[in-house]
């Protein structure tokens, strides 16, 4: 295999005052942005190409061998010496009189847009802008709340035709739903055709104004009142980098995180959805006991201590390592089962899904060889398989981890109905979940709640095993413990380590 | 087109216009047609280039950039894939000069291409003519194909290395498709948005390639230079100005129509002797170079003369040399808002300041009194020129300039006129 | 309203777009002359033409629609058997152009761009068409028509005189 790489030159340029080091030939507008400094600009994005037509990226060049105007730096490179500026008093004056050429149609839509407080308009109004408007003539007006499908929302008249959506259609997802149509200020974004791909959301959040919205998000929070959680996304073995939007009245949204080793910039629409049983209505909040399918608040150290053997666990593939190795200290190998996912959609959708919707698999695989010594047999041990299924007839109780975001797979949800119906009639069924949400939970003798995949740290192993983190956010239900909590309740309760395993007294 | 105006045809350009057929290339040929492509066949490229160069020939499209030195910047590498494209798009206010010569002399400007390819080293070239030419497009292609059955086009041209293949490619209502970077985009089948400079359309045109785009009038001056040399061509206009210029002149004008004359030639001249004089009222204002030139008041139409130089010095551009006379009983007013709706309406609408400028600039101009509580005309005219100065080099190409600087031009030339127009505005 | 039947070129003009595509060395570049060749065909570009091109030279239907929607002589509703463009730029205002095109519209009892209710004529008020010297001049088809001395004349040569040399 060829060894041969592209020499990275490093070299330096000014801008402003500042000294900064950057690759030759590398985006002088990145170059700067990277390094912290801030330049008003809308339609560049580090993802897609360059496309130069909001023209507030400015700078002026300083020197003998400067071009004579000022030029915009989305369309410069990095060169070894050059000097600009974005705060002379031409550049300055060029920003704001652009700032006033993107406000002179555009709808005074604040108080009921969802962009307010993270939109690029307000920002550069209060920091490049504050000037008294002149525009007193009627306004362009264009087809405003178009549902464009795929949870978008398209106002085209708050648009000011940056055109990175119709960049990403075309250069992402290579869907080409969205394109400009007509000339001069009748340019209207536009699609045809509802949007169809499975990244669609992403276009709402590089959307710099509230043109494109998120149907889920609309007019639920206020972005002020909201705090982003950094984690990483459960959804399938790629593990995006994404941060959740939340605040003590629940989550409200997720959005990618930039992750170069991963995600690059994006996320799937699926993976947009994983917020929702943070804070969801059906969110178990104290232990539940199945009456007769009623269930009834019940207290957990009592029932617990009194299971009858033998016991089991089968576990979900969305712990993190570190619960999975407290879990294989607690209890011994032939006990430990697993339910896995089965694969939804093509192996590889050519951008970042994947079909392995068992997160954690690669990071449940190394603990469990690191704690037992042993390779995971999927075969033996997966629960969706007939196979381990048969090794549960003699159990008597078992501990099932609900899978996270099971709802949305659909295959999943109706195998794992299958799956608790199909366990033995005589077995005690104490489901560790987090909401009351799953099918099949009237089989369920006992549901324990536990804290979602936002509410601990934690470590996951993506496909390419390399490890990403968890982080503990907003709590949402207050008696939820881990899986390995409830495990070491029992263990001290018959006072053996091994405790799983034998027989109450 | 039936012009009551008999131009001179002794210069360059239109020197073969009065000769019966000779879009047929056997009358071409028998009027000494595409003696001068035979003649470059035997020169080096390099010679050809040189000699453009000397002539001083500058573009003729409107910008007037010398087109030696625009050919200097071109790729002298014969292997690579280059194109060569001519902008037939005429779409500037006035302009209707390159029509005027093609529909006659189609063969005339396919020489022009045929030497200036030889000198590139383009392979092939397309004739960029604007879709409304429907009849001069059906001319040029009938042209082409004479050449190609004579053997002036395709492969091994003449018995030499040298292959062009050339395709007149019909535009569709869209003046920004004569930027030359609009124009490529529209060829490249897209919208007529131009593109980002750098990368020039020299290094990096139409498909990626090095590209080479040229007015009608420039190339179709080529033979002749090649012709009688670069000197010869110098013997008429000014330093910086050199050879002949099609003009064409409408507008309030005895007789309206295209002539060509001298670089350098006083407008006094052009309107008295060549257009037969002022229709019936007397002069009063003149667009010199297309809509896009700011407008000269008479006295400066009296003393201006028809150069780049010359015409700059009164703050306007010679431009494309479409000239619009006035007379007094026109109103400047109403002309600064059939020229705003122009580029409002031409607008592309891909950068910010041209998008948003040309609409509001038009929106201003016509604002209606109930609108117009709270301004007074001073301060109408003043934002209508910020607004316009706001817009100036900030975009992707020149079309907001060329909207910004004619309307800057009107304030300025006819301050009083315009306070009247926006104090006095009937609803 | 014409239901949605599909489109699709006659043979004649499938040799035609061949043609086309032979002078270029892309396809993409010849997507102006074959949408004018499917206007001559259809009178205009709705979406069933739309999706006959795109499937036919592998062009997104998006793009093509950004081409359809920014050109002034391409049309996605429908026109008429005679499409007028009057001129209503510097030199043919100044010589009575937009005011041909206002009595043209009430003598048509109609609106621009929205064709007449027999289909037979559609009237577009134009940018500069070029042949100031004529002034003022309208386009009739593919003909150009000027000096237009009053509405008369011009619905004259609407009508069918024939066209200016």
């Amino acid at each position: 295999m060829s060894d041969i790489k592209k020499e990275k030159k490093i070299v330096t340029f000014k801008w402003n005052d500042q000294e900064i080091q950057a690759e030759e030939g590398s985006n002088l507008l990145k170059a700067a942005l990277d390094h912290g400094i801030e330049v008003a600009h809308y339609c560049y994005h580090p993802g897609l190409s360059v496309s130069g037509v909001c023209r507030m990226c400015m700078v002026e060049q300083i020197g003998d061998k400067a071009p004579p105007r000022p030029y915009p730096s989305c369309n410069a490179t990095v060169s070894e010496g050059i000097h600009v500026r974005n705060d002379t008093p031409k550049v300055t004056s060029a920003v704001q009189s652009t700032l006033e050429f993107h406000l002179v149609n555009h709808p005074l839509d604040c108080t009921i847009c969802d962009q307010a407080g993270e939109c690029k308009l307000q920002e550069y109004y209060m920091e490049h802008g504050a000037y008294d408007s002149s525009m007193v003539d009627k306004k362009v007006h264009k087809e405003k709340v178009q549902d464009i499908g795929r949870n978008v929302m398209l106002d085209a008249e708050r648009c000011i035709l940056c055109s990175r959506c119709v960049r990403f259609t075309a250069e992402i997802t290579k869907t080409h739903e969205l394109g400009i149509l007509n000339r001069g200020d009748h340019a209207e974004i536009t699609a045809i055709e509802p949007l169809k791909n499975d990244y669609a959301a992403n276009v709402v959040d590089i959307c710099p104004v509230g043109a494109l919205t998120s149907k889920d998000f609309r007019f639920n929070q206020r972005v002020w009142f909201l705090e982003d959680l950094e984690t990483t996304c459960l959804g399938c073995v790629t593990g995006c980098s994404v941060k959740i939007s939340q605040n003590h009245n629940g989550a409200f949204r997720v959005r990618p995180r930039e992750d170069q080793e991963v995600n690059g910039y994006w996320m799937c629409d699926e993976g947009r959805e994983i917020y929702k049983h943070l804070s969801s209505l059906g969110r178990l909040q104290f232990p539940l006991k199945n009456n007769s399918g009623l269930f009834i608040p019940t207290e957990s150290e009592q029932f617990l201590s009194t299971l009858p053997r033998p016991m089991a666990i089968i576990l979900s593939t969305h712990l993190t390592v570190e619960e999975y190795e407290a879990i294989f200290h607690l209890i011994p190998e032939d006990q430990v089962y697993f339910y896995r996912l089965p694969e939804e959609g093509p192996e590889f959708d050519s951008l970042l899904k994947r079909s392995d919707k068992n997160a954690n698999r690669l990071g449940l695989e190394k603990s469990y060889y690191k704690a037992y010594n042993n390779v995971l047999n999927w075969t033996t041990k997966d629960c969706s398989l007939a196979g381990a299924k048969e090794k549960l007839n003699s159990v008597k109780s078992c501990f099932i981890v609900v899978p996270e975001f099971l709802p949305h797979f659909i295959k999943a949800k109706n195998n794992f109905e299958n799956f608790l119906h199909s366990l033995p009639k005589e077995c005690l069924k104490i489901a560790l979940a987090y909401d009351d949400l799953f099918q099949g939970i009237n089989h369920c003798d006992y549901l324990l709640p536990v804290p979602t995949f936002a509410e601990k740290d934690g470590t996951f192993f993506n496909f390419k095993e390399q490890a990403r983190t968890l982080k503990k956010g907003i709590v949402y239900s207050q008696q939820a413990q881990s899986v390995p909590d409830y495990l070491a309740l029992i263990t001290k309760t018959t006072n053996n380590s091994k405790g799983f395993s034998h027989a109450a007294q | 087109m039936n012009s009551n105006l008999q131009p001179n045809f002794n210069y360059v350009l239109l020197s073969h216009h009065h000769i019966p057929n000779v879009q047929e290339i056997e009358v071409y040929e028998q009027a000494e047609g595409y003696s001068a492509f035979k003649k470059s066949l035997s020169l080096t490229p390099d010679f050809i280039k040189e000699e453009v160069k000397a002539s001083g020939l500058r573009g003729r499209g409107g910008a007037g950039f010398p087109t030696g030195i625009k050919w200097g910047f071109f790729s002298k590498d014969r292997e690579a894939k280059k194109y060569l494209l001519c902008n037939a798009d005429e779409s500037e206010p006035g302009t209707f000069k390159d029509r005027f010569l093609v529909e006659k002399n189609p063969h005339l400007l396919i020489e022009g291409m045929l030497i200036s390819a030889w000198a590139l080293g383009t392979q092939k070239g397309y004739i960029y003519i604007r879709g409304e030419f429907y009849h001069q497009a059906k001319i040029l292609e009938k042209a082409i194909t004479q050449a190609y059955q004579k053997g002036y086009l395709g492969k091994n041209i003449l018995g030499k290395d040298f292959s062009f293949d050339l395709y007149v490619h019909r535009g569709a209502g869209a003046y920004i498709c004569g930027e030359e970077t609009g124009m490529i985009s529209s060829l490249e089948g897209k919208k007529g948005q131009p593109k980002l400079k750098p990368p020039f359309p020299a290094i990096k045109g139409y498909r990626g390639y090095p590209t080479m785009v040229n007015n009608v009038e420039s190339l179709a001056a080529v033979p002749w230079i090649i012709s009688f040399g670069a000197a010869r061509y110098r013997q008429w206009g000014t330093e910086k100005s050199p050879g002949t210029k099609l003009f064409s002149i409408s507008g309030d004008v005895k007789k309206a129509g295209v002539i060509e004359v001298p670089l350098g030639t006083p407008l006094k001249n052009i309107i008295e002797d060549h257009c037969g004089g002022m229709r019936e009222a007397p002069l009063k204002a003149v667009i010199p170079g297309g809509s896009s030139a700011p407008i000269l008041t008479a006295e400066q139409a009296y003393k201006v003369k028809m150069d780049y130089e010359d015409v700059a010095s009164y703050g306007s551009m010679l431009g494309s040399g479409a000239i619009i006379v006035l007379d007094q009983t026109r109103s400047i007013a109403e002309i600064l808002k059939w020229t705003l709706e122009f580029y409002h309406h031409e607008s592309c609408g891909q950068c910010t300041p041209c998008r948003e400028g040309t609409g509001w600039m038009e929106k201003i101009a016509k604002r209606r009194p109930s609108v117009e509580k709270t301004s007074t005309p001073e301060e109408v005219m003043d934002l209508l020129n910020r607004v316009a100065q706001n817009m100036r080099g900030q975009t992707i190409c020149a079309l907001a300039a060329a909207a910004a600087m004619p309307t800057q031009g009107i304030l300025k030339a006819f301050p009083e006129e315009m306070k009247a127009y926006f104090g006095n505005l009937k609803s | 309203m014409s239901t949605s039947l599909p489109f699709s070129f006659t043979e004649k003009n499938l040799k035609e777009y061949q043609e086309i595509l032979s002078r270029y060395d892309d396809i993409e570049s010849a997507l102006l002359p074959v949408l004018h060749l499917a206007q001559e065909q259809h009178g205009y570009l709705p979406t069933v033409v739309v999706e006959y091109i795109s499937s036919l030279m592998g062009i997104p239907k998006i793009k093509i629609q950004e081409v359809i929607s920014f050109y002034d002589m391409f049309y996605d509703t429908p026109t008429a058997k005679k499409i007028v463009q009057v001129c209503t730029n510097i030199t043919c205002s100044l010589y009575g152009g937009r005011k041909i095109h206002q009595e043209l519209l009430s003598h048509y009892n109609t609106q621009n761009m929205v064709p007449t209710k027999d289909g037979e004529i559609f009237i577009q008020k134009m940018e500069c068409l070029g042949a100031c010297e004529i002034a003022p001049c309208i386009r009739v088809g593919n003909d150009y028509y000027g000096p237009i001395q009053d509405t008369q004349e011009a619905l004259n040569k609407i009508k069918g005189e024939s066209a200016n040399p």
